[in-house]
């Protein structure tokens, strides 16, 4: 049996009792306060408050206009009992799902993973041009690209993909009634596109080339290799990824806002768009702070999953 | 000291000061301006407007001074739709940060007085003689659920409907007045058939906000039925029997190919059908409130239509049903306003009397389209100068009102999804009108519903 005192003095080191460091903490926690009071007040203030105040919001009455307006009362879990029996919240829910679904897991994920890969290859010419035009989309504000899409996508003749597609005989089409999910799914691949491929090649950079070169000499196909040698090494950041779009893309508002407003007859009323007619056009702020909160439990979920499957630390 | 820490206190001190000076108010606030000088708020969200209230500002500043009270006015320009400004303006009511005087339409009236939002109005009327000289359906009109006056509107509107006569003379269609909806859409279709076009643009919908009750729905239920709103006790009844013949309607417009569906399912459909399909002729018939002459297709207007007199004329709605007659719709109950939170109410009451008052209110009239709520106003320039509006004002004795309370957001709110599931061909008319039952019960709460 090894004694403490005949332990190596790393161990005795590792093993020391833990009086000396808790006088280094109390002579240290005043730095400690002073380093992270300002961001814990700031995130009390901004974040934990305005959350707790929507989840007690979520169990009343509250309306801005009306005579509601003027007594809120506390009525439990009416609001979420409400919105769970609403084909209109459950239909956004489930707007929001195909949105999220394609625009965001299938469309930004792949495409940002295959422009990233193709990015990284030493025989693509023009790289800079290709990074610069995907890059473009993320650097233009949300109200800018919303009028663009909106001018690109106009019912008129004079809408610029009416124009493409009047050059070969077509007549003019209401994308943005005809194809309105279609639509908004686009655009938001169109703007986040960006985001995934530099979080990929980061990614990318960090696969060591031995690797990929050993395998290639065991006679593993590019496909092949990728499979079962790149896409694990960068699992991790493929799920951060997936987690921080998850979150953005179900927040998206003035994307579709701006484009359909929720049309044609609701198809792309998603969750925000949703909880913004609800909250602030039609003044119940109790009914949209609580498909707030049934949103957030959503996304926490997701999240949860997403780390899980990632087994990296976020 | 150093330089530089001498230079931080300095700047320091400066932001203190500049963010405590933001903090105090401008000047000594409250009061009609006889104690000190008092500057007054009025936010105005349409250029006609910003343009005919930017005019009269220094006459209502000068006639304040000679009466010894110096009330300035500062106007804020902010060019937004009606749901845009709603939705900002209910932010700043709640804070208690709105302008002194608001300038406001019927849904926002109704709802932001129940609220507590406005300040009643009815002291000041009561010593006013000027308030003498409203009609009294329109003083009946602006009069909200708890019997008091929340909004001073000096001028109506008629809803009629506004109908290209050029266009269908030239396809040689009947233009005489319809007597009946039959007979109208009768003539609709024969436009259609020769034209090509979806030749009557009505509210509905979900993207036309509000205005697919206000101008939309309401009119044509209002003229068939007065009793789907019990003043006595505050009560939307959903059982009325004007409800579903106007659903009714809407389907058979739709189904006949008559309604421009496309566009009213566009955000702003406003914009393709008012202001580009009927200035160009290709919608022919559209409901359309008095100010249409002004405001939308008057020469200053958003959209002019050239030769508007000799190419425009109105009709009433026709009967929807037996025994109902052809009506114009009075659209008013908005106004300007004084928030609860003003700091500057008699000052900002001085203003709106001034506003609602003789040539201030005439120039109003005249650049905005609208017939004068007073009846002392037709000999005053330059309303007196506009044969449309006068013939607007004759109107408003024999228009049709119906005059709501608390639940109108809700009832729109119900009304616009019902009439959205039409445009989309998800329901007819009876499938509408059971959804809007639904939608509506769930809205208003049982307080709100007549049993």
């Amino acid at each position: 049996m090894t004694s403490l005192v005949d332990a190596p003095a790393s161990v005795q080191t590792a093993i020391r009792p833990p009086a000396p460091g808790r006088r280094r903490s109390r002579r240290t926690w005043p730095i400690v306060a002073l380093l992270l009071g300002p961001s814990a007040v700031l995130i009390t203030v901004f974040i934990v408050l305005p959350a707790v105040y929507g989840v007690w919001l979520s169990l009343t009455n509250t309306q801005l206009t009306g005579f509601a307006a003027r007594n809120p009362q506390f009525i439990g879990l009416d609001n979420y009992t409400y919105l769970l029996a609403s084909a209109d919240f459950l239909a956004s829910l489930g707007q929001t799902g195909t949105f999220l679904f394609w625009s965001a897991i299938i469309g930004q994920t792949v495409l940002g993973m295959v422009a990233a890969v193709l990015l990284s290859r030493t025989w693509v010419r023009g790289k800079g041009f290709f990074g610069a035009a995907l890059l473009m989309p993320m650097v233009v504000p949300e109200v800018v690209a919303s009028l663009t899409w909106a001018s690109v996508l106009a019912t008129s003749p004079e809408g610029t993909l009416n124009r493409l597609t009047g050059l070969f005989g077509a007549d003019s089409t209401a994308w943005l009634q005809d194809f309105p999910m279609l639509a908004i799914i686009l655009v938001n691949i169109w703007r986040g596109l960006a985001f995934a491929m530099i979080m990929f090649q980061a990614a990318l950079e960090d696969v060591p080339a031995e690797l990929i070169e050993a395998s290639r000499v065991d006679g593993a196909s590019a496909v092949q290799v990728f499979r079962y040698v790149t896409l694990p090494l960068i699992r991790g950041p493929v799920f951060l990824y997936l987690l921080l779009t998850t979150i953005s893309t179900v927040g998206v508002f003035g994307l579709v806002y701006f484009l359909t407003r929720g049309g044609p007859g609701g198809q792309t009323t998603i969750a925000a768009i949703y909880i913004y007619e609800r909250a602030l056009q039609f003044s119940q702020i109790g009914i949209g702070s609580a498909a707030s909160i049934i949103l957030l439990v959503i996304v926490l979920v997701l999240g949860v999953v997403y780390v899980r499957l990632a087994k990296v630390q976020v | 000291m150093k330089r530089t820490h001498v230079v931080a206190a300095f700047t320091a001190t400066m932001v203190v000061a500049a963010g405590l000076t933001a903090c105090s108010p401008a000047d000594g606030g409250g009061g009609d301006g006889t104690d000190g000088p008092v500057t007054i708020t009025i936010v105005e969200t349409k250029q006609t407007n910003i343009d005919a209230i930017g005019a009269v500002i220094p006459d209502f500043e000068a006639a304040m001074e000679e009466q010894g009270k110096e009330i300035k006015v500062e106007l804020i320009e902010d060019i937004l739709t009606d749901e845009q400004f709603k939705t900002k303006m209910t932010q700043q009511l709640v804070a208690g940060q709105a302008p002194d005087v608001l300038d406001i339409g019927e849904s926002m009236a109704v709802g932001w007085a129940a609220a507590g939002y406005l300040h009643p109005l009815d002291d000041y009327l009561d010593d006013w003689d000027g308030w003498d000289h409203w009609y009294p359906e329109i003083q009946e009109a602006l009069t909200r659920q708890d019997g008091s006056v929340y909004t001073l509107a000096g001028g109506a509107s008629v809803q009629n409907f506004f109908v290209r006569k050029d266009v269908l003379e030239e396809v040689g269609v009947d233009t005489s007045q319809p007597e009946t909806w039959d007979e109208l859409i009768d003539r609709l279709i024969e436009v259609k058939e020769q034209t090509g076009d979806t030749p009557i643009v009505i509210p509905a919908g979900t993207a036309w906000g509000g205005g697919t009750w206000f101008e939309g729905f309401q009119p044509l239920l209002g003229g068939t039925d007065t009793d789907y709103y019990d003043r006595e006790s505050g009560t939307w009844d959903l059982e009325s029997e004007g409800w579903l013949p106007v659903f009714e309607l809407y389907h058979e417009l739709v189904s006949n190919g008559l309604l421009p569906v496309e566009d009213l399912q566009n955000p702003n459909p406003w914009e393709p059908t008012k202001y580009v399909k009927f200035p160009a002729g290709d919608i022919q018939v559209a409901a359309q409130g008095t100010w249409g002459w002004r405001f939308d297709w008057g020469p200053e207007g958003a959209t002019p239509i050239e030769g508007l007199d000799e190419k425009v004329i109105t009709w009433q709605y026709p009967a929807l049903r037996d025994g109902d007659r052809t009506y114009g719709w009075i659209n008013t109950g908005g106004g300007y306003a004084i928030p609860e939170s003003s700091e500057n109410k008699d000052a900002a009451m001085e203003f709106i009397k001034f506003l609602t008052s003789g040539e201030a209110l005439a120039e109003q009239l005249a650049a905005s389209g609208a017939a004068s709520a007073r009846d002392d106003l037709d000999d005053v320039a330059p309303y007196s100068n506009e044969p449309r509006l006068l013939e607007a004002g004759e109107d408003l004795a024999e228009s049709i009102l119906v005059v709501t309370g608390d639940g109108t957001d809700q009832i729109g709110q119900a009304v616009a999804t019902a009439t959205e599931l039409i445009l989309s061909g998800e329901a007819d008319g009876q499938q509408a009108y059971d959804a809007f039952v639904q939608d509506a019960t769930e809205l208003l709460g049982p307080s709100l519903v007549k049993e």
